[in-house]
């Protein structure tokens, strides 16, 4: 049997068993500088961004109205005053879907009436639609949907009259 | 020469070739898997889709949910506090120096209560007890007694509050150590007090100068014990969870003195919470033994104590805790202080519920004891251990543990060393550099917690198997001095407790929304949050109600964790 160690490739090998020992016996125990973002590249790691969190704040109907999915932006629509995010729903009422017409406004008498005319919405300059001449059922149902929408969808605000701000 | 030339083999390439195979699978995949899965504590809390303005979203525990409910009791059938003394469970176990089991517990409960009401005159729901005890079974049986006949307890946390507590929350009746009946006395002399008052003391008062009064009717401890054994008893009201059975009076840090009221559900609730401290795969047992070093007379400690009773553990509290000490004794720090327990009859400590310079001590003694040994080996061991800990994973029974350590402990610890298996760390400011270690010299979980005197129970509790270790960042410039202290050197303590949730108010909304970590006033809500005596009237709406300001400020970081900028109180 020949043994020579002096061939490269016998070099390489012990070159790398011996580097192998070495980090064995003495494992890097340095903390890193800098913290990762993702749990693969390390088991100390911070994730890069706090969870989504959408902040409570107070429309109108003139600054609700941007709010209907055109161009990314996010669709919000109103029922008796709470402001829903309903950017998750986006099939439904986004600028193609079929409730496109309630994005960016105060859906309150079409969800009553269980209606998506054009009629159902009140113009943006007017005051907010004061829903007095709905029935008892009418009532009930919008606030049948009011609920579905707080289960289903995020409560993000509320809807006051153009000039309370 | 060609290229073969260069790659001759023979058969020492074939020894190489797998003896580099072995290392390599040996070095690759023989690494310690982390104890807990990194991705879960990427998000630790739970936190609400909205938030108010100026105000962070609610935080919560990432196993309750947003939209789960809040454990009120560690299982159905603990309505009050008595029911946490399971009256079926037969063991003995010692508590502090009294061997006992659950059912003489409940039969000397009830002798305590009805001596109490025969002796003392005292009647439900109207007299006030004030307890002038340190921790021990005269505390506990008292507490017990009070709570089962709707008698609510008065403790303080500190002697400087009796004059004010006295005055302003007369009791009905005091129950004190002999040691500091004379000063009492004194006191109550000193101030005129024309009630009529019943003293009950424990231990011997024969050797005492007492000043006359004669307002005050002094009832020995033991005969109260032997007039309510002797007395039939009947069968009593059971209260209502909501009652409130004892008030517990700390001090401000601004000066003035607060009261926060327990109810029994406040407690049943922090109880829930104190066992949710430990994982289920090594929750606390009645094998363990639980060493505290957090007064009785703080809703905290008193959780503390009554999840040991109610596992049936036995349970023993440090000298520190002690409410009346001799004049010119010394208040005990650190491993002193821990060593104190070693005249109690329980057996070795295996839960340790003590403050960072406990931890502190106990770790430094530890690292001290083990550079006696050698230098390579040593350094060898804190290597090992430290690439262990980066990589999550830690255990007592490693080769450098039998090696360095354990010798070490033994010094240190006595028999804890090999009976001791976690340690939660509350009640002061613990820093991270300070956390490893710790982590490397006990080998056990050291889990971060912090608590609050208006809480019983923890506030929020790091996750028992963490082990990430952060690199410490720049202060941010934006707050105040004690503030980028706290929040850069101080070690997190992790998402908020089971039945706890957290928001922060005074936030920086444009700092947020760009990204920032929130950094607030801290206010807590939960059914293990007491009800402080200044705050009499409550909102109405569901959302605001509950809310309690805790006088601490906080940040949050994105794996929902918190830093909470201790004030100067305990």
């Amino acid at each position: 049997m020949a043994f020579d160690l002096g061939t490269p490739v016998n070099t390489a090998l012990l070159i790398y068993i011996l580097y192998s020992i070495q980090r064995i016996i003495f494992p890097s125990s340095s903390i890193p500088k800098t913290v990762p973002n993702e749990f693969k590249h390390g088991y100390t790691w911070m994730p890069k961004t706090h969870p989504p969190t959408l902040l409570f704040q107070t429309y109108t109907p003139k600054t609700l109205a941007p709010f209907n999915g055109e161009d990314g932006k996010r669709i919000l629509l109103a029922i008796r005053g709470v402001v829903y995010d309903v950017t998750a729903g986006r099939n439904f009422y986004g600028p193609n879907g079929m409730y496109a017409n309630f994005a960016g406004r105060d859906a309150s008498r079409g969800m009553a009436k269980q209606s998506f005319d054009e009629s159902m919405l009140t113009p943006i300059d007017q005051p907010l639609d004061k829903l007095d001449d709905l029935t008892p059922e009418e009532i009930e149902n919008m606030k049948g949907w009011m609920e579905h929408f707080s289960s289903k969808y995020i409560v993000c605000g509320k809807l006051v009259e153009n000039d309370a701000v | 020469m060609a290229l073969s030339d260069y790659l001759v083999t023979d058969d020492l390439t074939i020894i190489l070739a797998l003896v580099a195979a072995g290392l390599f699978l040996l070095h690759n995949l023989y690494k310690p898997q982390a104890l807990v899965h990194p991705i879960l504590l990427g998000r630790q809390s739970d936190v609400a889709r909205v938030r108010n303005p100026a105000e962070s979203a609610v935080y919560r525990n990432y196993s309750t949910g947003m939209l789960g409910r809040f454990p009120l009791r560690p299982s159905k059938d603990q309505q009050v506090v008595l029911d946490l003394v399971k009256p079926d469970a037969d063991a003995p176990r010692s508590l502090w120096s009294t061997k006992i089991t659950n059912p003489e517990l409940r039969a000397r409960t009830a002798n305590i209560g009805a001596g109490l009401m025969r002796l003392a005159g005292l009647a439900p729901q109207e007299s006030n007890v004030l307890l002038l005890l340190n921790d021990g079974m005269e505390f506990l049986l008292a507490d017990l007694a009070l709570a089962s006949h709707s008698i609510p307890s008065f403790t303080l946390t500190s002697l400087a509050l009796l004059s004010s507590v006295l005055e302003n929350h007369p009791p009905s009746a005091i129950i004190t150590q002999a040691e500091f009946l004379p000063q009492l006395l004194e006191h109550m002399y000193d101030t005129n007090e024309t009630n009529n008052h019943t003293i009950v003391v424990v231990g011997d008062i024969n050797s005492l100068k007492l000043p006359r009064l004669h307002n005050v009717r002094i009832v020995q401890w033991d005969d109260l014990e032997r007039e309510g054994a002797s007395v039939d008893k009947a069968t009593l009201p059971i209260p209502d969870p909501n009652d409130v059975f004892t008030v517990s009076f700390f001090q401000m840090p601004s000066g003035g003195y607060e009261g926060v009221q327990l109810t029994h559900q406040n407690l049943t609730a922090g109880v829930a919470a104190t066992r949710a401290l430990m994982p289920p795969s090594s929750a606390i047992s009645s094998l363990d033994t639980i060493l505290s070093a957090h007064p009785m007379s703080t809703p905290y400690g008193r959780a503390i104590a009554y999840t040991a009773l109610f596992e049936g553990t036995g349970f023993a509290t440090v000298d520190s805790t002690k409410l009346i000490k001799p004049e010119d004794a010394p208040t005990l720090t650190g491993l002193k202080d821990l060593r104190t327990t070693a005249n109690y009859r329980t057996s070795s400590p295996t839960i340790l519920f003590v403050r960072p310079d406990h931890l502190d001590s106990l770790s430094s003694s530890i690292l001290q004891e083990a550079k006696k040994s050698s230098w390579l080996l040593q350094n060898l061991a804190w290597r090992h251990k430290l690439a262990n800990i980066l990589e999550g994973f830690i255990t007592k029974q490693s080769l450098w543990d039998r090696l360095v350590f354990d010798r070490a402990r033994v010094k240190v610890m006595g028999k804890g060393a090999g009976t001791v298996r976690a340690v939660i760390v509350s009640g002061g400011p613990l820093e991270t550099q300070a956390l490893t270690p710790a982590r490397i010299a006990l080998s056990v979980p050291v889990i971060n917690a912090h608590a609050h005197p208006l809480v019983a129970g923890p506030v929020f509790a790091s996750h028992a198997l963490d082990l990430q270790t952060f690199p410490t960042t720049d202060p941010s410039p934006a707050s105040s001095a004690a503030d980028a202290y706290a929040f850069t050197y101080l070690a997190p303590v992790g998402p908020p407790s089971v039945n706890v949730e957290a928001k922060l108010t005074h936030v920086d909304d444009a700092a947020v929304e760009a990204g920032a970590d929130p950094i607030g006033d801290l206010h807590v809500r939960g059914p293990s949050v007491g009800q402080p005596l200044s705050v009499e009237e409550e909102p109405e709406e569901e959302e605001l109600r509950g809310w309690r300001a805790t006088g601490e400020r906080a940040k949050v970081a994105p794996n929902g964790t918190f830093k909470v900028a201790v004030g100067s109180k305990a």
